[in-house]
């Protein structure tokens, strides 16, 4: 992969459910290093944006171009992840075996530690409460220690304490170079963390630019 | 794709056996279904080798559709799905996880439904043991690959079950009425001569659907 070449790049890239038009002509591109911040109201076909960008969805049109392999891919959304039957060390050892990255038990209670649940390592995840489970959710994130991250709203039911570990471990990984595309609800919170902003509206891309010349209370 | 597949397995057994449900559901069904079977000979009636099997088999083939209706709920609680297809693995290495989890499950079932038939069904093996073998695990087989590919499609329905049924039911027919076939004749122990024709059929049946599987299961399970 060479220096200039972005880890995702988006080219007129459209998607229909059937025959109703969620977006189209979306184009963008995504850096080491960035976070790029996607927006709209409700229903504007921001998580399917994602899911296309993550390979999840096939696109209806244009191109979506990937310079990171799967294994280097990480994604996070509403829904944890977690197998509720399994304790928390469980839980983060099947996902170390599926990626094949031979982390040892010490490591992977480290990682526990770093998101606060060291003391519940041996715990059912299905006993956490939301916030707990993201933390796991976020565990296994940087267990795979992705290149390129999708979030959709990651801090949704998120209390204080567990934002400022998701926001403290999103800026490390952007420092490692990592790229992050997140679907934010919180615009005001989040707009000033982003590098780009992408903002859906009617199906269409109203805006795509720096995060920093978005105008707030026009678009409002 | 081997490790991805293990790793799969081990986890789906983990989780079957960890929430009590596991298998435990359906080898209730099964023991249910050979006594109330049993109640319909009269007292000192034997049954016959063919009825003994074809209990054994109705059993097996209840506890496919619940053993697996539980492996793809497991994706479905927080949409580890997702995840899954995201991971590095081959998406066949989840088709050939379950399946496998499935298979050791049903083989667990296989165990006591085989037991309370011998106790209930007065059943006596006569022949080969290690033929009936041979011929239990080729007819599993095919019933897992079945299984697996069925799950998959009834993935995220709320119909799920339903759909399980309707479409798996019917196609396993020909391995059923095989094994009902050989494992009478086995039973008796006097082997006929289209019992190797059977065994064909099921190992054919095992061959194609195994395909099949390996060419389907990613477009099923994405819902493409």
């Amino acid at each position: 992969m060479s220096e200039a070449e972005p880890l995702l790049r988006l080219s007129q890239v459209g998607h229909f459910f059937g025959s109703r038009l969620i977006f189209k002509g979306v184009s963008c591109t995504l850096d080491q290093g960035q976070i790029m911040l996607v927006a709209g109201p409700n229903g504007a076909g921001k998580s399917t944006l994602l899911k296309v960008m993550a390979g999840l969805l096939e696109p209806t049109a244009g191109v979506v171009t990937r310079q990171v392999a799967h294994k280097n891919m990480a994604f996070m959304g509403h829904q944890t992840f977690v197998y509720a039957a399994m304790t928390a060390l469980a839980n983060l050892e099947f996902w170390n075996a599926l990626y094949g990255r031979g982390l040892k038990e010490k490591a992977i209670i480290d990682l526990l530690d770093r998101v606060g649940l060291k003391g519940f390592a041996l715990e059912l995840a299905g006993t956490f409460s939301r916030g707990m489970a993201q933390r796991l959710s976020l565990a296994r994130v940087l267990l795979i220690e992705p290149e390129l991250i999708f979030l959709d709203e990651p801090a949704t039911g998120l209390d204080r304490a567990s934002q400022a570990i998701l926001h403290g471990e999103l800026t490390m990984a952007r420092q490692r170079g990592a790229g992050i595309v997140w679907i934010s609800h919180d615009l005001e919170r989040d707009l000033g963390q982003a590098d780009m902003l992408l903002y859906l509206n009617r199906g269409q891309m109203s805006y795509y630019g720096p995060g920093a010349d978005f105008d707030l209370e026009e678009q409002a | 794709m081997i490790r991805s597949t293990l790793t799969i397995a081990g986890k789906d057994l983990r989780l079957a056996f960890a929430g009590g449900q596991g298998p435990v559901q359906a080898i209730l069904l099964g023991l249910l279904l050979v006594f109330l079977f049993s109640l319909s000979a009269a007292p000192g009636d034997l049954f016959s080798s063919q009825q003994g099997m074809a209990i054994f088999w109705l059993c097996s083939s209840f506890a496919v559709v619940l053993i697996f209706s539980l492996l793809f709920r497991f994706e479905e609680e927080n949409d580890t799905a997702t995840a899954l297809i995201l991971s590095p693995a081959p998406i066949q290495s989840l088709w050939l996880g379950k399946t496998l989890a499935g298979a050791i499950l049903l083989g667990l079932c296989q165990i006591f439904f085989f037991l309370a038939a011998v106790v209930f069904l007065s059943l006596d093996v006569q022949g080969s043991p290690a033929l009936l073998l041979l011929m239990i695990v080729s007819v599993d087989v095919g019933l897992c690959v079945l299984g697996g590919l069925m799950g998959a499609m009834g993935h995220g329905q709320g119909a799920k079950d339903t759909l399980l049924t309707i479409i798996l039911f019917p196609l396993q027919v020909p391995l059923l009425l095989g094994g009902i076939r050989i494992g009478t004749e086995v039973l008796y122990g006097a082997l006929a001569v289209d019992v190797a024709q059977w065994f064909g059929l099921i190992l054919a049946f095992d061959a194609v659907f195994s395909g099949a599987a390996l060419f389907l299961f990613s477009h099923v399970f994405r819902g493409e």
